[in-house]
């Protein structure tokens, strides 16, 4: 009996091994989600993302004017006044490059916008040839903010030859020829906004992987993981390629605007995240911490809501630490870089499994090949 | 206390047993690294593949330098002109001061070809129709979008993609096919083949040490490091290469991407492995275990092209079903290159190959009706699909995620 008894022990131990090992393989139960999703799809169209691109389309105005200023009366204050209008409108942008669903993603609005490092040799050629299609991808590198970012601070270190080049008829046309064209496309997507997309994005309340939710909830994580989180910090960091690259920031020309331009962007990620309004208007409304909240709430899991904003406050603790030029900080202290990323990358991780297995929400994009 | 023990002795006794069974299988011990000795001199030598695996990559980038020519181009696969004579087409001299060629061994094994020559001068000329079209079909039209039955650009994410008529990469198409009409032909049609490798006194001068003259390797031991140098040629460390694998464009880096592929871990260590005990074996006389891991290497590198194949389709098909058509084409030329590099897989342990010309030609046909990618189904590249997954003991899930 002892005997016997002996090796059941050990059979019911294995056999539990066995049982539990199975019972990981097996798919999370769905949680129970009635949450008001058609609020929240009205609350970002109306309160954040129509108002962000609405302001975005009025600081290109302005640039475009401030552009048309310095060709007629090329001087160093106008030059000046130009770069400034120029960080308003890039640090516009960062409150709508996250929102990449509709007309934005069907013209591909960020590649016409922000693709950096920029290519200083084709926009050259560009400039020097004046035959040049702005909307073919072969040219996404020689235009938008980056390709700005080079010609307001990079064509020359001394101001006042810098006003003498960039005035000439050549540059001062591809100058206006750029802008023109984010004007143009920025248009085109706030005109589909009020023209009836909006009504259409709201209506798509269900939760399919062609749902709103799912697609901008989607979007939100492709952004932050690539554009965010690899494009602003990863690729200069040499996180990648295993060396680091000063010129791979955000605006190195400018390089004193790199880590505003992040914080920019970081804050409209919590602000979306938050569900807090448009600018000034601060006005609280339901969100994706809200959604999860509720999701936590009525199924008694792990509070993620919460330890997503907790990691973005140790982001912020780690940006304190990072120089205002990013470009200097990857090339004097690229470790204080490196720790800003590890500390976003944490945020990717909670996201992207826990965020996303909470929501019921399916990842609809694949990490590229990279060749 | 003899009651107490029993489960845990039978256990013991299961554990030794496995052990054992392992030790029994090879007498051999697989070394640690790519490197052998003989005499305190290295005996590893395949600089004429490293050579190969540079002079292709210069080829397939400078398909997208659109100041190349056909005649730039076509002398970087040949390495000689036109009229068959001399050529410097590389950037790199070391590369133009060499004799060999990747024309030269482009379906060109012992087994798969040697007396099948008619269809290896079609697969050498189809390749070069491909370098040659880039220039004519895709270079005019390199700053006009692409469109149906129209050659040009296309976006794929913020890259710009050239593409023909029928929305295929050329260069890709060149690149993938070189993957198995070179790299994988040459070493498991050829260099680990018994033909090759115990070719003449092959096995006589092995077992008596006799060595090339003016090296200090034999004959054998020479083959069966060409067929490595395919692989991992362009390593930095060619004695220990997983630790950087992914290095050159050909089969290196797929080896890479298959093995980070979670159902395929642990391939590339089987691959070195395989290539180190053989090795091995060879320097120890053993043939028998040297033919065991030529027969695991043709086998494991007929699952990275194949389950590639199969990847590429599937991720062009995702890609299409969202109207990316530029992610899109971009897969379906690497898939195509993959498909064509098909034909070149080895059925382990016989002589025929998993799929027949008359296969691939079918594949690359159903690929190029119509409008091409523009008018591809789902339902094709599924069929495709299947038709190759089921020669491997992958599924199509395994493969294409």
């Amino acid at each position: 009996m002892q005997h016997l008894s002996k090796i059941s022990a050990v059979t019911l131990l294995f056999v539990m091994f066995l049982v539990t090992s199975c019972g990981d393989e097996e798919p999370m139960d769905v949680l129970t989600d009635n949450f008001d999703r058609s609020a929240m799809l009205e609350f970002w169209a109306d309160d954040i993302m129509i108002p962000s691109i609405t302001h975005y389309v009025e600081e290109l105005g302005g640039l475009a004017n401030s552009q048309e200023h310095f060709a007629n009366n090329p001087s160093i204050e106008s030059l000046n006044l130009l770069r400034s209008q120029w960080l308003t409108a890039y640090n516009a942008w960062q409150e709508v490059s996250l929102f990449d669903i509709g007309k934005a993603e069907e013209v591909g609005l960020r590649n016409y916008t922000n693709i950096y490092p920029t290519n200083v040799d084709l926009i050259e050629s560009n400039i020097a040839t004046q035959a040049y299609n702005l909307m073919l991808p072969s040219n996404y590198a020689a235009q938008g903010f980056p390709a700005m970012d080079y010609l307001l601070f990079g064509l020359r270190s001394d101001d006042a030859e810098l006003v003498q080049q960039l005035s000439s008829q050549q540059y001062a046309q591809y100058l206006s020829d750029i802008i023109q064209n984010l004007v143009m496309l920025s248009e085109e997507v706030l005109d589909d906004w009020t023209g009836g997309y909006r009504e259409i994005f709201v209506a798509n309340n269900g939760s399919s992987a062609t749902s709103s939710v799912d697609k901008l909830v989607n979007d939100f994580l492709f952004y932050y993981e690539r554009f965010f989180r690899a494009g602003k910090v990863g690729i200069p960091a040499g996180i990648f390629s295993g060396s680091e690259n000063g010129l791979a920031v955000e605006a190195p020309y400018a390089s004193i605007y790199s880590k505003m331009l992040f914080t920019t962007a970081l804050d409209a990620i919590e602000r979306f995240y938050d569900g807090i309004g448009y600018g000034a208007n601060t006005t609280n409304g339901p969100s994706l911490y809200d959604y999860i909240f509720h999701i936590v709430e009525s199924n008694n899991t792990a509070p993620i809501h919460d330890t997503i904003k907790d990691q973005w406050s140790v982001v912020r603790e780690q940006l304190d630490v990072v120089s205002t030029s990013f470009k200097n900080q990857v090339e004097t202290d690229n470790i204080q870089m490196l720790k800003l990323y590890d500390e976003l990358q944490k945020v990717v991780v909670i996201m992207k499994v826990d965020m996303m297995q909470a929501l019921n929400i399916k990842i609809d994009y694949v990490d590229a090949d990279g060749d | 206390m003899h009651l107490r023990i029993t489960p845990i002795v039978l256990l013991l006794l299961l554990a030794l047993t496995s052990c054992e069974d392992n030790d029994m299988m090879s007498v051999i011990d697989t070394p640690t690294t790519y490197a052998f000795e003989r005499e305190g001199e290295s005996t590893v030598s395949f600089s004429g593949q490293t050579t190969r695996i540079a002079m292709a990559t210069e080829l397939v980038n400078g398909m997208l330098d659109f100041d190349a020519t056909t005649e730039s181009l076509l002398e970087m696969y040949a390495n000689q002109t036109a009229s068959g004579e001399d050529a410097n087409p590389y950037a790199d001299s070391d590369l133009n001061a060499s004799t060999k060629s990747v024309k030269s061994k482009v379906a060109a094994s012992n087994d798969f070809f040697s007396a099948n020559t008619a269809e290896a001068a079609v697969i050498k000329a189809e390749i070069a129709s491909w370098i040659e079209a880039q220039v004519t079909e895709v270079y005019p039209n390199r700053n006009q979008f692409a469109d149906v039955g129209v050659a040009g650009q296309i976006a794929d994410g913020s890259e710009a993609r050239y593409v023909n008529a029928k929305g295929l990469e050329y260069n890709q198409a060149v690149a993938k096919s070189l993957i198995g009409a070179l790299m994988v032909d040459q070493i498991c049609n050829n260099y680990l083949s018994p033909l090759v490798l115990d070719a003449g006194e092959n096995i006589s001068n092995n077992d008596n040490n006799i060595v090339e003259e003016g090296t200090v390797y034999t004959t054998m031991e020479h083959k069966w490091d060409e067929a490595y140098g395919y692989l991992f040629g362009a390593s930095t460390d060619v004695s220990d290469p997983l630790a950087t694998l992914g290095e050159d464009s050909f089969l290196n880096k797929y080896l890479s991407r298959v093995d980070e592929d979670g159902d395929f871990t642990g391939i590339a260590e089987d691959i070195f492995n395989a290539f180190k005990l053989g090795r091995a074996a060879i320097v120890a006389g053993d043939y028998t275990v040297r033919d065991e891991q030529a027969t695991i290497l043709k086998e494991k590198l007929a699952t990275v092209i194949a389950s590639r194949t199969v990847y590429y389709l599937k991720q062009g098909k995702l890609a299409l079903a969202n109207n990316d058509f530029g992610g899109g084409f971009h897969n379906l030329s690497e898939g195509f290159g993959f498909l064509y590099s098909l034909r070149f897989l080895r059925q382990p342990g016989s002589d025929l190959p998993y799929f027949t010309r008359n296969d691939v030609d079918g594949f690359i046909n159903q690929m190029s009706a119509g409008n091409g990618f523009w008018d591809i189904t789902a339902e094709t590249l599924d069929t495709i699909s299947e038709q190759i997954a089921a020669k491997f003991d992958f599924t199509l899930a395994q493969a294409g995620e």
